[in-house]
């Protein structure tokens, strides 16, 4: 990259933005995929039943509950 | 990804920074939909060709465009789950 561009701080925070911008996509991408497995069991039909939408509502919740429960018994190994 | 590996516009020049940034912004949206794209095609396949036949039959069809409109509206609860308040 051009040395000028690497020292200009609009894109470097652009730059910035866009990377957790993309994390966060990331993120939200991996949990539908995984809750879409777990709640979504028969065919999908043409709107979601109250028992599907529920369980991805909290299949979300759970994971992020699961991944710090995980973090921390990682870290007091 | 082969998008990123494209050479800048305007030969050896480099761009302006506005120019990069929307450059950037383009090929993350269009990496972003081929992902998506792609679990779509995986997810469906899954849920609505359970028994491959010689063609694919009407229902089977209507079955992957409510898959898609589904999944969509999944990845949108999924977000609201993560990023609204409990």
């Amino acid at each position: 990259m051009d040395p000028n561009m690497a020292n200009n701080p609009e894109l470097l925070q652009f730059l910035a933005q866009e990377k957790e911008r993309a994390m966060v996509n990331e993120m939200v991408a991996k949990m539908t995929s995984v809750c879409w497995d777990k709640c979504i069991t028969s065919a999908p039909g043409s709107k979601f039943s109250s028992s599907e939408s529920s369980c991805l509502t909290h299949c979300a919740q759970r994971y992020m509950d699961m991944s710090m429960i995980l973090m921390k018994r990682f870290q007091s190994q | 990804m082969d998008s990123y590996s494209s050479p800048p516009v305007g030969g050896g020049a480099s761009p302006s920074p506005e120019v990069l940034m929307e450059q950037v912004k383009t090929q993350l949206a269009q990496a972003y939909a081929e992902e998506f794209i792609e679990t779509v095609r995986v997810k469906c396949f899954d849920k609505c060709i359970t028994k491959p036949g010689s063609s694919l039959g009407g229902s089977e069809s209507s079955c992957i465009s409510r898959c898609f409109d589904r999944y969509i509206e999944a990845t949108g609860i999924i977000s609201r789950s993560l990023f609204t308040q409990r």
